[in-house]
């Protein structure tokens, strides 16, 4: 969060300053199968974020201290291109920050991968930021998502992220860098869209209960907005599937 | 009809089988594939190799002791074939073999047997979600590309086909899987298939 003391305006007449509306999302384009060497991937551009996911296996687990002969596991690589940001928002090489998302996103695709499927394999999802713009992990989960699925790999689920914000009285949907940095609370959310089951939920700064059940209400809305392109960017890679 | 289905999409009309769960009543799709109305299941699009006991697998022979040999599978899963003094064959470390899927321990051991040596040839790797389609109903996709080829081909249900001919002919052989491959989700596959190579080898005489 940044300083009050120079706290921009964030609202202008009734508007974002980007212009968006409260519950409207950035622009979202997903493409699938971008990479060729890696069992899955998927490129993402959200507003002016730009993420690049890559997921390799099952392969064998390594270290071998760490594989289990009755499920697979899973490991997550979040991490920001040092030309990714705007200030220092982008270090490159692991730190706090980017050690705490790969967790994150981790844990929220262990609920949604089939484990049992793979025993003593290992599961590497990558997620690289080259362009941020606040929401980093929310793209890089919804872009992860589609890539475990480009690589065939048993999912319960597909899930989607995305984050919800507070500014003054008003709450806002998908947040960038500036308001992401002096808004009054912020709320990335990771959801499997079948049940609506919420797998990952953050909060910084606060939220009153009405106003967090009218983020939750707006996260879940624009789910099925971004669901569908997750799903066009399949349907469009496999594309003369249907023809058949 | 077939369509495409994305996990966690509802699998309608398709049974509890490989590539779906069940929940609550209903059969959801696990991965990306193509319902298939028609059988009741869903035939992934991508994704890895599953063993199962009696599948046929092509792989290279890295190691041995004490006559127990690990097969290089392409898969993260150790293969081991163990040998005996009755095997009518005997295996070496380089080999190139076939083998079939004895028994499969701990879940992620897969123990061969009948292993028989290939010599000479290339192998290729395959998308494991393709087998199927290279190999065809009964063998003929497999048997056609033979015969057109004049290749002799192995194809493991891991993800390795073997192939075994004059070079150019099993560059031809490996257009025609690669074919295969990027139009596996497309119906009259053998035709298309078969339209390539005739017309490849017509190319050839003209030349």
């Amino acid at each position: 969060m940044g300083s009050s003391l120079n706290k921009p305006e964030l609202l202008k007449g009734g508007k974002r300053l980007d212009g968006r509306g409260f519950d409207e999302l950035r622009p979202l384009r997903i493409e699938a199968g971008v990479l060729k060497n890696a069992n899955g991937s998927a490129y993402l551009e959200w507003g002016n974020n730009k993420v690049l996911a890559a997921v390799y296996g099952p392969r064998e687990a390594m270290p071998k201290h760490v594989s289990d002969p009755t499920k697979g596991i899973v490991k997550c690589r979040y991490m920001m291109a040092p030309f990714s940001g705007i200030d220092d928002h982008g270090r490159s090489g692991p730190n706090r920050r980017s050690t705490e998302i790969s967790k994150v996103a981790r844990e929220a695709f262990e609920n949604v991968i089939l484990l049992n499927d793979y025993p003593s394999g290992m599961i590497e999802i990558f997620m690289e930021v080259l362009q941020s713009d606040g929401g980093t992990r929310a793209a890089g989960i919804t872009a992860a998502s589609v890539a475990l699925a480009n690589a065939g790999i048993h999912m319960k689920d597909m899930v989607y992220s995305v984050s919800a914000g507070r500014i003054g009285e008003h709450i806002v949907l998908d947040v960038n860098m500036i308001e992401d940095n002096y808004s009054d609370a912020d709320m990335p959310m990771v959801i499997a869209p079948r049940n609506n089951d919420i797998l990952l939920l953050q909060m910084d700064g606060g939220l009153d209960r009405a106003q967090f059940d009218q983020a939750v209400k707006m996260v879940l809305e624009a789910g099925k907005r971004i669901h569908a392109e997750q799903k066009r960017a399949l349907e469009a890679y496999y594309g003369s599937a249907e023809k058949g | 009809m077939r369509s495409i289905v994305l996990p966690g999409e509802e699998a309608q009309g398709a049974r509890h089988a490989p590539c779906t769960y069940y929940e609550n009543g209903r059969v959801y799709s696990s991965a990306i594939g193509m319902l298939d109305t028609e059988r009741g299941g869903v035939i992934p699009l991508e994704g890895p190799w599953s063993p199962r006991i009696g599948e046929q697998v092509v792989g290279t022979v890295t190691d041995s002791k004490n006559h127990v040999y690990t097969v290089d599978l392409s898969y993260y899963c150790r293969a081991l074939i163990i040998g005996s003094r009755y095997d009518r064959e005997s295996v070496e470390i380089g080999d190139v073999i076939e083998a079939t899927i004895k028994n499969i321990e701990d879940r992620s051991v897969l123990i061969l047997s009948y292993p028989k040596t290939l010599l000479g040839g290339v192998l290729v790797n395959i998308k494991p979600a393709k087998v199927p389609r290279v190999i065809g109903k009964e063998d003929t996709m497999l048997r056609q590309i033979e015969g057109l080829t004049r290749t002799r081909m192995v194809v493991g249900r891991n993800g390795v086909a073997w192939i075994k001919g004059k070079p150019q002919d099993t560059e031809l052989a490996m257009r025609a899987i690669s074919l295969i491959e990027a139009k596996a989700h497309q119906q009259g596959l053998t035709e298309t298939v078969k339209m390539m190579l005739e017309n490849e080898s017509r190319n050839r005489k003209g030349e």
